[in-house]
């Protein structure tokens, strides 16, 4: 497989309404970003990749012919990603196979969401009445989480403080709550049992864009190499199913630490974006890809190694929580892997960051992508 | 023979227009329409960006038209509600005098003999303007622009954002065991199917098994009790939103029936408040009084056909620590 790279990362500021952009105008200042940051031109891209949750979040059917031209991709491939709120972070690997693959030499991965021109409940619930939205499926699971770890309440709490406080050191990022704390998160509503208002991610609009490309095209700039790439997924329902342990999570992860060469996932692994939409998930999703053992997870977030600074410090950029453009959401993750081992986190950086994961999962926990990525090939001697 | 239901689901979606579609919007609203410079070039509908490299293009609004040619055109003998005239008229590419690049809009003439390429029309304003491709009702042959009734004049404020009522009618096939299972409940009877090959019980149409994609018929069905006991939930307090059926919280709850491994995700429940949700509570199928009846097949969980949710039924509630698991 031909060795492929992250050289270019862009995103725009995320906020609540976009109101002074098109989907062109959105789009495009994440991809122009990423073009600067990788120093090359819409000239240089040979293929683009668009990723966005299902089309009935803005009612927009083919977004990507209608933004073929906005995106450069006149006279050039271009492609649709689905995958629901994994979709992001699918769209990055989709974009990175055709370089792996030797099909196109660079590639340009964008995805966006405005969800203020929709509504996510709608959406969610396929236009019906009675719409249960993200937090109210994923609440049953959180739920079986916590009795099954003993976590404490607090958890939640502490997860919630914790993404919104790198958020602050994260330019980019939504939600800015500058006096948020313990008393605050748990004083906010109660949404969806055992779910806290301040516990759930924002709707957002927003875009991200990365470019990807091969040895040659990386020469001379900063690269993110991608380690592994993979993705996954099962059925929305079946007996046995178990959505606090997916198996499409655990076996996503198992291969992209595969292809990584990581065997020691809590040690080689220096930092992670999990797509963490509501709190409880950075404990759950911390134990589904073998970054803390089956039960434990909860006791990294409650010790504060998931903080900057801490020994597996996750969502370092704010995380869903903190800026949730839906289609774009997935792969502001991997985004933020990158940006990571490429040393250009700002000051959401984590030190001495060599090799990073980035995730995301959709629908009712049944997709899942990952890429793993380093600052040399060779990140393990 | 495939059954199939029709749905129709609608949403009014919103759009900003950004600085140059906006512009574009609120000079519609003045009966001026604007092209933008690329070069030689004049693009009109205008662009942000070089519609065949995707540079920026600078922001050189020129007024075009009114009047036009027709490129080219087709003609449309049967309009449906969703077409701008409800009488026959033409779709036709207009290149308005000074652009480079041709409109696509209606033109209202009276027969297919009355179209042809090279043709001169010119816009039909409608007397109220709201910053919409449709404020020009039509083009009409002829160099004169007209104005439909009243002028009622430009918008008063910029147009940034613009409604867009999104409609969709779909058909979809019915699967024969979503009948068999709508069918069932009609006397009350709460049937599963029993896939011949994981040897699972799953209850609601959902056609087919997930784990063996073996399709379910009347062979695989099962009966199944009408008492289980609640193994999860989840309380919404509802957003509003076109099409929401719901302003109070209220619960869904998995239910695993007595004996049998099914669950019966995202159930109703009825005269248990919210408050008294809990893992454990044992309860009951209660079944729609006439009228009440849905034809939905539970395919993706919730209620069905007559089964209209679940009720306390007073046992004892169940303390089994593995129970909040059994979400599926």
């Amino acid at each position: 497989m031909i060795p492929a790279a992250v050289v270019g990362v862009g995103q725009t500021h995320h906020k609540t309404r976009r109101r002074d952009v098109s989907f062109g105008g959105l789009v495009r200042e994440a991809v122009f970003r990423a073009l600067d940051d990788a120093q090359m031109t819409m000239a240089d891209i040979d293929a683009v990749v668009l990723g966005k949750a299902p089309d009935l979040f803005e009612g927009v059917m083919k977004p990507e012919l209608y933004l073929s031209d906005a995106l450069g991709a006149v006279g050039k491939p271009m492609f649709r990603v689905h995958t629901a709120g994994s979709v992001g972070g699918t769209t990055g690997i989709v974009a990175a196979s055709h370089v792996q693959g030797g099909k196109h030499k660079t590639v340009l991965a964008v995805a966006f969401e405005k969800q203020s021109e929709g509504n996510a409940q709608f959406a969610l619930g396929s236009g019906k009445g009675a719409s249960l939205g993200a937090g109210g499926s994923f609440a049953p699971f959180i739920r079986s989480y916590i009795h099954r770890s003993g976590a404490p309440e607090h958890i939640g709490w502490k997860v919630a403080v914790k993404d919104r406080q790198n958020a602050l050191k994260n330019p980019y990022a939504h939600l800015k709550i500058e006096d948020i704390s313990i008393e605050k998160v748990k004083s906010s509503p109660m949404m969806w049992e055992p779910i806290r208002f301040l516990e759930s991610c924002p709707s957002s609009d927003g875009a991200c864009a990365v470019v990807i490309t091969d040895e040659e095209g990386a020469r001379g700039r900063t690269p993110a190499w991608i380690l592994g790439a993979s993705s996954r997924s099962e059925p929305p329902a079946f007996p046995g199913r178990d959505p606090v342990r997916p198996l499409a999570c655990l076996t996503c992860a198992t291969d992209v630490y595969q292809q990584a060469g990581i065997t020691r996932p809590r040690e080689q692994i220096d930092m992670a974006e999990l797509y963490v939409p509501f709190s409880w998930h950075e404990p759950m999703w911390l134990e589904a890809h073998f970054l803390a053992e089956e039960g434990d997870g909860w006791k990294l977030t409650d010790a504060g190694d998931t903080e900057i600074g801490g020994s597996m410090p996750i969502n370092c950029s704010g995380g869903v929580l903190s800026s949730n453009p839906i289609g774009a959401s997935g792969l502001l993750r991997f985004a933020e892997a990158a940006l990571q081992v490429r040393g250009a986190a700002g000051e959401h950086q984590v030190d001495g960051c060599r090799t990073a994961l980035g995730m995301a999962y959709g629908a009712n926990s049944q997709y899942f992508s990952m890429w793993v990525v380093a600052d040399s090939l060779q990140p393990f001697g | 023979m495939v059954r199939f239901t029709e749905s129709t689901i609608t949403f009014p979606y919103t759009r900003s227009l950004g600085p140059v579609v906006g512009a574009f919007m609120t000079a519609l609203t003045e009966k001026r329409i604007l092209g933008i410079r690329n070069g030689e070039q004049v693009i009109c509908p205008p662009m942000e960006w070089d519609p065949s490299t995707g540079a920026e293009l600078p922001r050189d609004l020129v007024e075009v038209g009114p009047a036009g040619t027709v490129d080219s055109w087709t003609w449309v003998p049967e309009p449906t509600e969703q077409h701008p005239l409800d009488r026959p008229f033409a779709f036709a590419f207009v290149r308005l005098d000074g652009a480079s690049t041709p409109l696509l809009h209606a033109v209202d003439a009276s027969s297919p003999d009355a179209m042809s390429d090279g043709m001169r029309v010119a816009p039909r304003w409608k007397g109220q303007r709201i910053g919409h491709l449709t404020d020009i009702a039509c083009f009409v042959p002829g160099e004169e622009p007209q104005v439909d009734g009243d002028d009622l004049g430009p918008a008063a404020e910029p147009v940034q954002m613009m409604d867009y009522l999104a409609r969709i009618t779909y058909r979809n096939p019915v699967p024969p065991s979503s009948d068999l299972v709508v069918d069932a409940s009609r006397q009350h009877r709460l049937v599963g199917f029993r896939c011949p090959g994981c040897g699972k019980t799953y209850v609601g149409g959902r056609g087919v098994c997930p784990i063996d994609s073996v399709e379910f018929g009347e062979e695989h069905l099962v009966e199944l009790p009408h008492t289980g006991t609640i193994t999860n939930h989840v309380v919404i307090t509802p957003v509003q939103y076109p099409g929401q059926t719901e302003t109070e919280p209220f619960a869904r709850v998995f239910v695993l029936l007595d004996g049998s491994d099914a669950v019966l995700g995202y159930q109703p429940v009825i005269e248990l408040p919210v408050e008294d949700v809990a893992v454990g509570v044992r309860v009951s199928a209660v079944w729609a009084s006439p009228g009440e009846e849905s034809d939905e097949g539970g395919g993706m969980g919730g209620a069905f056909g007559s089964l209209i949710g679940w009720m306390p039924n007073g046992e004892p509630p169940v303390d089994d620590p593995d129970l909040v698991n059994r979400i599926f």
